[in-house]
């Protein structure tokens, strides 16, 4: 796929471009080929023509020799022949072949065909005709020397023609031969009077005589045609297969192309659709925010106008019933002013509770300001505070030093101001109280923790600790509302702290809380 | 001249008790909402044609108050010629963060709660009046 995407990428020019190459590097290919293949084609015609006019004078030979020289001899032993009558036209085998290779080249060329050379080279012939040349000289020499070597070709060049030229031995010297050919004065009498030189005499038995040497046209100018056809064939049907597949490519393209497109317009649909979801998703939670913040608000005026209203009329009472003590007293017993005594105290209680209730709204209610927060010197404080306020009790106070935490630094010291509030509380009855502030590690955690000896509770009870309102000991034994510790709780889940405690009656407390 | 506005007569009647049981005998001028409490002052209204140059030498103000809320009240008293001098006391049940930077912020001179206790509330009037009736020297009157 990736490959394809990238072809369609490509410019269109830079394709017809690499098609072009590999077009012409078939074509070279191919002429190269066909070349070498007219090339041997044409030497194989040159080769079977010369093997065919070797055949035939071989032929020819034989018939002179086995055929015509027996009637020879036969007519010259009748005495039809006189002993000294000799003619190389009717006897001489070589002679005959020679001419009647030049009227063969004669018909070849009234046929319109080219000649083929022939010569029958020898080193020392009796006719000039076939003397050799330097290289049929040369070449005797070779196979004289070298018996092995059957045959010697070569392509030479002759005007502006290529030849295919052979050579190879013809005849042997053989011991019958040497009648004709061994020393002259041996050699019969009418042969002597016809060859009055040495030519063709004072040969050596077993040595080569003479060599054949043959030379037919390579006619590849023919085919010359054919290769520039052929190989332009071959490069059109490359170039013909390539834009076939090309086209086909580009439909395989178009068409994923296609597909991509769909996949595309699929997917906009699909971002559009999840863009839209989180729209509304948004808008849901904007509104839900807006509902959220009108909530805090009408929460935030009801506790304004119950920190009012609801103390307004408790003053009433409570002044009314102290004016009723003060201006009526003589008049009442002292079990009227005994009731009227608790109505006042009902009074100062519901006030505290009112007060604390509000703290309790107003602390949960209110924005989180991180910062960082000393806690042991906010308990330092806490700790004078409380000693002054009770300067003849003896408590021992013991506060890790260095305890910082990231918090709001307000709703922190009213956490720390009823944890230790409470245990300053708690251990009014103990003569040795203890205090502790400081840090524990549990479970890779740090967790803090605000200790006394104090009354402690059942822990049994210990769920109901942080429950608004809920008290574990009575106002008679200790003071308090029981608003305190759900403050601490509402305070420490907003910081994503927990809390916890642990106790036993009689053997104190201890709170333990991570921020 | 004391300016007592407070629209509750409950915590009015223990105020004026508070008052005479600390033996603080000056006037008690009684307005019960925002817009008796200005009348008074700018002698207008119900109280047309008063002599304005009797003040009250501390005014006690109640936030939560019909018509107009007694924190309405301080800013049009700090932004009149004639009055903005005017020592003025907020005595009020709230004691809201929001109440407490708002009148002082308009000028509060003071921000008293009222306690629920009525012995810790006479005290509160007692030391009141002798501050700022006795010890306090009330600013010079304006002329306008």
């Amino acid at each position: 796929m990736g490959a394809e995407s990238r072809s369609s990428v490509s410019p269109p020019g830079r394709q017809y471009w690499k098609i072009a190459v590999v077009v012409l590097g078939v074509t070279i290919v191919a002429a190269t080929g066909l070349y070498h293949l007219a090339r041997l084609y044409v030497l194989n015609e040159a080769e079977r023509n010369i093997q065919a006019v070797l055949l035939t004078h071989k032929g020819l030979h034989r018939y002179i020799q086995e055929v015509m020289h027996p009637v020879f001899y036969k007519l010259r032993a009748e005495g039809l022949v006189a002993d000294t009558f000799y003619a190389p036209e009717i006897f001489s085998s070589t002679f005959i072949v020679r001419n009647q290779h030049k009227a063969y080249n004669e018909e070849r060329k009234a046929a319109g065909l080219e000649e083929i050379y022939y010569k029958m080279a020898a080193r020392n012939p009796r006719n000039p005709v076939n003397k050799a040349d330097a290289l049929e000289e040369k070449l005797i020499r070779m196979f004289n020397e070298n018996k092995e070597i059957k045959d010697y070709r070569e392509i030479v060049r002759i005007g502006d023609k290529d030849y295919l030229f052979v050579a190879l031995p013809f005849l042997v010297n053989q011991q019958r031969c040497m009648k004709c050919h061994g020393n002259r004065e041996d050699a019969p009498l009418g042969l002597q009077a016809l060859y009055p030189g040495l030519g063709g005499f004072n040969e050596k038995a077993g040595e080569i005589r003479a060599i054949e040497s043959i030379r037919a046209p390579l006619e590849q100018q023919y085919f010359l045609l054919y290769i520039v056809f052929g190989s332009s064939f071959a490069g059109l049907l490359v170039l013909a297969g390539l834009l076939f597949f090309n086209g086909r490519l580009r439909g395989m393209v178009r068409t994923r192309t296609h597909e991509l497109e769909q996949e595309v317009v699929e997917r906009r649909r699909a971002e559009e659709e999840v863009r839209q979801v989180n729209e509304e998703l948004e808008n849901r939670v904007e509104e839900r925010t807006a509902q959220i913040a009108a909530a805090n608000k009408e929460l935030d005026a009801f506790a304004y106008s119950v920190s009012h209203d609801l103390r307004a009329p408790l003053r009433g009472i409570d002044g009314f019933s102290l004016a009723l003590l003060e201006d009526y007293g003589e008049q009442l017993d002292e079990t009227a002013k005994g009731y009227l005594g608790r109505v006042r105290a009902g009074c100062l209680r519901m006030g505290e509770l009112i007060d604390d209730m509000l703290q309790l709204s107003r602390l949960s209610r209110g924005e989180i300001r991180q910062q960082e927060v000393d806690l042991s010197g906010m308990a330092g404080e806490i700790a004078e505070e409380l000693r002054r306020g009770a300067p003849e009790r003896r408590v021992a106070f013991e506060i890790t030093p260095g305890i910082r935490v990231f918090g709001d630094a307000i709703l922190l010291r009213a956490v720390l101001d009823n944890l230790l509030g409470n245990a300053w509380k708690f251990t009014a009855k103990i003569e040795e109280a203890r205090i502790t502030f400081g840090r524990k590690e549990e479970g890779g955690k740090d967790l803090l923790f605000v200790r006394d000896n104090g009354a402690g509770f059942d822990m049994a009870y210990a769920d109901k600790l942080f429950g608004a309102f809920q008290r574990l000991h009575s106002l008679q034994e200790f003071a308090g509302t029981g608003i305190g510790l759900a403050t601490v709780q509402r305070i420490i889940h907003r910081h994503g702290g927990t809390i916890r405690a642990e106790g036993e009656v009689g053997q104190g407390a201890t709170f333990y809380f991570s921020v | 001249m004391i300016l007592l506005v407070e629209d509750n007569p409950d915590d009015e009647a223990l105020t004026l008790r508070a008052l005479k049981k600390n033996n603080i005998l000056n006037e008690v001028v009684v307005a019960r909402d925002g817009v008796e409490a200005l009348d008074f002052l700018f002698g207008t209204g119900a109280h047309a044609g008063r002599d304005l140059a009797l003040m009250p030498e501390v005014i006690l103000l109640d936030i939560n108050l019909p018509r107009i809320n007694g924190l309405e009240v301080l800013e049009k008293i700090r932004a009149n010629e004639r009055t903005k001098l005017l020592p003025v006391v907020i005595l009020t049940t709230s004691n809201e963060e929001r109440d407490k930077l708002k009148s002082y912020t308009l000028g509060a001179n003071s921000f008293i709660r009222k306690p629920v206790d009525f012995l810790q509330f006479s005290e509160a009037i007692r030391q009141l009046g002798l501050y700022w009736l006795v010890l306090n020297q009330s600013p010079p009157l304006v002329k306008v």
